[in-house]
């Protein structure tokens, strides 16, 4: 049996470099992840770590979501012909319209990006661009629920991503959630897109705001008062667990406690960026409201992926641009574009970009034809996603729509397809990761999904 | 004179008004259908008058006041508006006043497929796609949305039609929608409405000379993949073999080795299955285990001290029994096992995924429930009642609307209302019901039915399609219908609602009233209007200003709202679910047999299959579904037909699951081949039959269950045990189990005496309107509130989809979107910070702690006494209670350090908490509800996160005394001993 408040010894340390020291206080250096890891899975700890099946590079996975469907022929998906055909009939009955944002090429990939992401783009050589994206369902509620279980089924809501990757892979860090989302989404299926469904409840994402908040994480007491009173239901349940036939899960209850309680400690520490240093939250552009929400989401997210979770997912909301395109547009790539740089740049300074994985989009695209006067309505035939980190082919793009940008052409993705290419990436063979419900084996890519190795470093 | 809306039926026509709410006899209607003269009858040119049925049933929707929905009654066409009567046939009555309605003509579709020519499916082919797909599909076909309700990319669905009906009349393209609007000289309605130029003229000419030729399309029809040889073989020998399905048997009671251990017939089973593994039953538990065990189980609330002391002075075998009969007997246990069927329903008061619509009267199908199980309906009629309660017989208005409100089963579902395509929305509900249905009632699998034949389990999936005819001819009644997108009131549909039988006597607001009300959205619309100009003025005047900074949104959010709130407001005077009058259930609709999806794709069609049972179950006796009956009432029959194999074993096992926590079939929702066998069919067959034979009476299942022996067990673990049968699953012993959530909070307040076991009227839901709430938006944040203040038992608390009651979250609460047997049991971090820092948890603890210290007179042994028996139901023993105290003077001594400075603490926010129960205001029920979100479509969803971040109500105690108290207090809830019962 593993001791389940293991902390790996790699996060132990890198978080001592930079101000998580305490992590290490409690004195857990003889107990690291990777003897937990040798032993499988571990019924008396349902997260410890495993080690993938296969070999991979990436250890976790940050997704940036960019809620409502961010526009990709007005962004990072340069399409000459749009310009050619400006306001001439397009197919199945729209206007075709040209992106009204000037784009240019930057590294030496010369991938293309718009005026709105100049920060974004100075990483264009670090990027792997999926072009030839596909969904099946042009709704948003929907659409999100699909890209974060597998399924758009309403009426069988399945485990979601991050579910699916602490079932097969546990978690290093036992003192913190393995699955954290912050500012999830509050309708389009809202608590489903981090539910873990008919998978055990140990494997549901934790949710948290865009302020760092999080239920009952607060110590209630004074931590002197809190101890005594940990020990005190401490004893109880020792003795209750001499008496003949007690519960097996008493032993899970007892360290239950001593994990929520350090968790009082890690987590509203993590999750506080006021003690990053000045410059840190300068090229994050940290502000508060709304305006400085994803900043400090992104800010978030490194601090909670350095420290060891699994799987982190920050949000934006507001691209549903059926009108105010234009603006709506300049308005949000705004609060996006620098955290969204600072945070490449961060992770990759920090070392942390060897062994985590980001990915940056949408549940489906926006038409290359106009929708009213300034507006663009859903595309699901084809639009783009990137992501960059551990073990994905730089500088590259994989797929292409078609001239305009209307359908996906060529090396299409299906959500599924995308599922399992992500799994791959962390070790994983998304048909061996499976769980039997109601006498049928479920997995997170239903009964499709195709690796696209292509994208593979 | 018109029959289309309530009030001109009671204004009437010439001869006065057709109808006198609750004097059928005096109503021309009546008196006009029953005209033995031909000539005056209604209806006119009928040849024969109505049936005797369909004039009962005219009487009886008179007789109840002639209710009628209130909104957008006046314009509908809709003949199921008058179904909303809740009379016994709401069909019959459709087709009345179908018959005698003076306008309205609704079309019918265009017969598909169609005959066609090779040369014309050659022109269709060339020349007609190409334009359609060429002009049309981003806004009418699959990949994108079905403007209007119109698709043009399958032949199915332009034949059938938009919202407006079909748009292609074959061989007149003047008279066909889809030719009048790309030729219309209104930009506003010429199609393509996204592209500035009509379409070319040789590609109208194109469709015109289409349509003229008869509006030629192929056939796209699909043949059923053959099922492959080796599973139709497997099919065959499944069904003749598979333990599930063979009819129930009727096993003689076993002899035992030890006859003496007892001689109930349960135990004769249980025992006689140990005997063959050489294991004995462990010894009795004690007194105080059993007493709470059982307690927990009939009630789900822990004994009252007096009980235990009452029990453990006698716990004599009449004394037990008389203590099962009296738990059996009170109101908790209806609440307590009303909560395991709610499970099963899958019941919620909200639609869930996508879009979160409430269900406002959700809570009438609730309250059905429990009572159902404390009156003891028997369960093949309890079955019978929400499968096709609308279809029984009832003899006064009450009873007609319980069995209304028991269908509620069928509707309460989660519907994804944002489903664009209204054929998808419509089957995906329909297998909602079927696997609701089929698995809460025969723990049957038959949705995997829907897009194949059964991988495991004999069910074609034409099977699968014969239910879904019976539900396709069943008007799904929650309420809601569904959308591409919209806000506010859109999803709301008050003709797919039952109605209450007193919905006639709702009470009217005056003309005069709603004149204001009009005033004052028009004043609120102005006012938004006049701040948009301003802005734009200021926009106009310098070019290059910033845009709409978050103090602006903000403001301007405010005024939408305002309007929004009033818009609703209006739109819902005089609606009867406004009122509260709504009942979300099902009824019979327009009987249609409907085709098989292939690969479950909404659009490919095969062919049509009757309504029917399953071919897995053939029973003798099954009734013929009559040609004009949906079939609800006779699927009911069958499955509650003694001889049906399936339903008692499920149920008797259910019961036995949630007595043992686990079943003699562990797998309880699912009976097929890949579910588990059962650890002792004899004893499962023995209580199928035994139930049957009881008049499916679960209080009788019950009883006979806890008085065995078998239940009396206690938990020891004799050594090797474990390696014979690791799961006890023959039951030598008493498994220990986790407390549910519910029971977690109904305990934790119970102790504190803050319990309210009263049944409340109603839930807090109930103030909602059937608009979405979104996460962390007001409406969700006010319902939460609730729940937190609730004094009531946790079946009472509001249960929306997806918005788990913070006080239940913690403990596995059980997921409402689908049939759920069996609870988790997971021990996570969460869980002990629940329990340490909750202001629920501490609340409590203060509030039970003060109560201890309220007795001045009694010692600290007393109290800690006290505290033992009303939290775990036990005295302490000596240590125990020396233990406390040295705690209680440690606590209190670090306590008065930390806060000598006379600062009642470092914490952010103090709560003063009215211990005085005079002071306590007495509980509302709706108190502070917001009944709307009032956002519309386009309102940002962060912006209504005001909210999330909510400093957490900090509960702090006065003294250091009354702090150890309460810690000592919240150091027994956060106990293992608490969260278990043995």
């Amino acid at each position: 049996m593993s001791n389940p408040f293991t902390v790996s010894r790699r996060n132990i340390l890198r978080s001592a470099g930079v101000g998580f020291g305490h992590l290490a206080l409690s004195g857990l250096l003889g107990s690291i992840a990777g003897k937990a890891a040798a032993q499988g899975l571990n019924a008396n700890n349902p997260l410890a770590p495993k080690r993938p099946p296969l070999p991979a590079k990436a250890k976790r996975i940050i997704f940036l979501f960019m809620e409502g469907a961010i526009s990709s022929v007005d962004t990072f998906e340069y399409k000459p012909e749009l310009e050619k055909k400006n306001g001439k009939s397009g197919p199945g009955g729209g206007t075709i319209t040209a992106s009204r944002f000037a784009f240019k090429q930057y590294g030496e990939s010369g991938a293309y990006f718009s005026e709105l992401l100049p920060n974004i783009a100075t990483h264009a050589d670090e990027l792997c661009f999926m072009r030839g994206l596909y969904t099946d369902t042009p709704a948003h509620p929907q659409a999100v629920v699909q890209l974060h279980t597998g399924s758009a089924n309403a009426a069988l809501t399945r485990p979601s991503w991050g579910s699916w990757l602490l079932y097969g892979l546990g978690t290093d860090n036992q003192n913190l959630p393995g699955y954290i989302t912050i500012n999830p989404p509050i309708a389009f299926g809202g608590a489903s897109n981090y539910g873990s469904a008919f998978l055990p409840a140990y494997y549901q994402g934790t949710a948290i705001t865009d302020q760092g908040f999080m239920p009952n994480i607060k110590a209630a007491t004074e931590k002197d008062l809190e101890r005594q009173q940990i020990d005190l239901i401490q004893d109880f349940n020792h003795e209750a667990a001499t008496v003949p036939g007690a519960p097996d899960a008493i032993d899970g209850v007892i360290k239950s406690y001593e994990l929520g309680f350090r968790m009082q400690d890690t987590v509203p520490e993590l999750l506080d960026i006021s003690r990053e240093p000045q410059h840190v939250l300068d090229a994050y552009g940290v502000k508060p409201g709304l305006e400085g929400s994803f900043a400090r989401q992104c800010l978030m997210a490194r601090r909670l992926s350095e420290a060891g979770v699994r799987f982190v997912e920050i949000r934006q909301a507001g691209w549903d641009h059926h009108t105010n395109l234009h603006q709506g547009l300049i308005d949000q790539s705004r609060m996006i574009d620098q955290p969204t740089s600072a945070l490449l740049n961060d992770l990759r300074q920090r070392g942390l970009l060897e062994d985590t994985l980001v990915l940056f989009g949408s549940e489906f695209g926006r038409l290359p034809t106009a929708q009213g006067a300034d507006g663009r309505d859903h595309n699901i035939t084809g639009y783009a996603m990137f992501m960059t980190g551990a073990g994905v082919r730089k500088g590259f793009s994989y797929g292409s729509t078609d001239e305009i940008g209307m359908a996906a052409v060529e090396g299409r993705m299906h959500i599924n397809d995308l599922h399992a290419t992500l799994l791959a990436l962390m070790g994983i063979d998304h048909e061996r990761l499976t769980y039997r419900y109601e006498g049928r084996d479920f997995r997170l890519t239903n009964v499709a999904g195709v690796v696209q190795r292509q994208v593979f470093a | 004179m018109s029959l289309d809306d309530r009030q001109s039926l009671l204004a009437g026509g010439k001869s006065g008004p057709a109808i006198v709410p609750g004097h059928p006899d005096e109503s021309l209607l009546i008196h006009r259908v029953l005209d033995p003269d031909p000539d005056n009858r209604m209806p006119k040119k009928a040849p024969e008058p109505l049936s005797e049925a369909e004039i009962a049933d005219l009487k009886t929707w008179i007789a109840q006041g002639a209710p009628w929905p209130a909104a957008k009654a006046s314009s509908s066409l809709i003949p199921s508006a008058t179904s909303s009567a809740g009379v016994s046939s709401p069909v019959a009555i459709a087709q009345v006043t179908q018959e005698v309605r003076v306008s309205g003509n609704i079309a019918k579709p265009i017969p598909y497929p169609r005959p066609a020519t090779p040369a014309q499916l050659a022109y269709f082919e060339k020349n007609v796609r190409p334009i359609l797909v060429n002009r049309c599909y981003n806004c009418h076909s699959d990949a994108f949305k079905e403007a209007g309700g119109l698709r043009v990319d399958v032949g199915i669905a332009i034949f059938t039609g938009g919202n407006d009906g079909p748009v292609i009349v074959p061989g007149h393209p003047e008279k066909s929608l889809l030719i009048q609007r790309i030729k219309s000289a209104d930009a506003h309605k010429r199609m393509p409405q996204e592209s500035n130029e009509p379409l070319p003229a040789e590609e109208i000419a194109t469709l015109e000379a289409w349509v003229k030729d008869g509006a030629a399309w192929p056939d796209e029809t699909e043949k059923l993949p053959q099922t492959p040889g080796r599973i139709a073989a497997r099919y065959d020998q499944l069904r003749a073999s598979h333990w599930a399905w063979q009819p129930l048997t009727s096993p003689p009671i076993p002899a035992v080795h030890d006859t003496a251990w007892s001689s109930a017939n349960i135990d004769r089973f249980v025992l006689a299955k140990l005997d063959e593994k050489k294991l004995a039953p462990v010894k009795d538990a004690d007194a105080l285990t059993l007493i709470r065990r059982l307690t927990y189980d009939l009630t789900g609330l822990q004994p009252s001290p007096t009980d235990v002391k009452d029990f453990v002075k006698d716990h004599s075998p009449a004394a037990y029994a008389r203590l099962v009969d009296r738990l059996l007997a009170s109101p908790q246990y209806g609440e307590r096992w009303g909560r395991h069927w709610l499970d099963v329903a899958r019941y919620a008061e909200s639609s869930g995924p996508s879009r979160n619509i409430p269900y406002p009267n959700a809570w009438r199908y609730r309250d059905y429930v429990i009572d159902a199980f404390n009156r003891d309906v028997p369960y093949n009629r309890f079955l019978q009642e929400q499968i096709a309660g609308d279809l029984l017989p009832a003899e006064t208005p009450a009873e007609r609307d319980r069995l209304l409100i028991a269908t509620g089963y069928l509707a309460l579902g989660p519907k994804d209302v944002n489903q664009r395509f209204k054929a998808r929305f419509k089957m995906d509900n329909v297998d909602d019901q079927i696997d609701t249905v089929t698995r809460s009632t025969m723990a049957l699998t038959v949705s995997c039915a829907r897009c194949h034949d059964h991988k495991f389990d004999p069910i074609p999936t034409t099977d699968y399609y014969a239910l879904a005819s019976i539900f396709t001819s069943t008007v799904d009644a929650a309420g809601v219908g569904s959308r591409m997108g919209g806000a506010s009131l859109q999803y709301y549909e008050p003709k797919l609602l039952n109605y209450l039988s007193d919905a006639g006597k709702a009470p009217k607001v005056p003309q005069d009233q709603v004149d204001m009300l009009k005033a004052q959205v028009d004043s609120a619309k102005k006012t938004l209007d006049d701040f948009d100009q301003k802005y734009e003025a200021v926009l106009n005047a310098n070019p290059g200003a910033p845009t709409m900074g978050d103090e602006h949104k903000k403001q301007r959010a405010v005024l939408a709202r305002n309007w929004i709130n009033l818009s609703e407001e209006l739109k819902l005077t005089n609606d009867l679910g406004e009122l509260g009058y709504g009942i979300h259930g099902a009824r019979d609709g327009v009987i249609t047999d409907t085709a098989v999806r292939i690969r479950g794709v909404e659009e490919r069609h095969g062919p049509i299959v009757p309504r029917n049972y399953l071919s897995l179950i053939k029973l003798a006796d099954a009734p013929i579904i009559p040609p004009d009956h949906s079939g609800r009432l006779e699927l009911a029959q069958w499955i509650i037909n003694p001889a049906h194999p399936l339903t008692a074993r499920v149920y008797v096992n259910r019961v036995w699951q949630h007595l043992f926590g686990t079943g003699i079939v562990s797998t309880v929702d699912n009976f097929g081949s890949m579910g588990d066998q059962p650890s002792n069919p004899q004893l499962l067959d023995y209580l199928a039959q035994d139930f049957i034979r009881n008049g499916w009476s679960t209080k009788k299942l019950v009883r006979e269950i806890v008085l065995s022996r078998a239940y009396r067990l206690g938990t020891d673990v004799p050594s090797g045990y474990r390696d014979i049968d690791p799961g006890d699953r023959l039951v030598w012993r008493h498994a220990p189990h986790r407390l549910e959530a519910e029971e977690i909070r109904d305990s934790i307040l119970r102790s504190s005496r803050q319990l309210d076991l009263s049944h409340p009227a109603g839930s807090p839901s109930m103030r909602l309107r059937m608009i979405e709430m979104r996460d962390d938006g007001p409406v969700v944040h006010s319902i939460l509130k609730a729940a937190d203040r609730s004094p009531y038992r946790s079946i009472y608390l509001p249960q929306l989809r997806g918005e788990v009651p913070r006080p239940l979250a913690a403990f596995d609460p059980v997921s409402q979107t689908l049939v759920t047997g069996q609870r988790e049991e997971t021990t996570v971090p969460t869980q002990a910070l629940f329990l340490l820092n909750s202001p629920f948890v501490r609340e409590q603890s203060l509030n039970l702690a003060s109560d201890l210290l309220s007795d001045k007179r009694a010692s600290d042994t007393q109290r800690i006494r006290s505290a033992f028996e009303r939290i775990i139901a036990r005295d302490p023993n000596a240590p125990e209670i020396e233990k406390v105290k040295r705690f209680l003077l440690q606590y209190a001594t670090t306590w008065r350090k930390s806060h000598s400075d006379g600062k009642a603490s470092t914490q952010a926010t103090l709560v003063s908490l009215k211990h005085d129960a005079q002071d306590r205001k007495p509980f509302a029920l709706t108190e502070g509800i917001f009944r709307s979100d009032n956002l519309s479509q386009d309102d940002p969803d962060d912006t209504s996160k005001q909210f999330a971040d909510e400093t957490p109500v900090i509960v702090v105690p006065d003294s250091a005394h009354q702090a150890a108290w309460a810690a000592f207090v919240q150091s027994l809830f956060g106990s293992a001993e608490f969260q278990f019962v043995r």
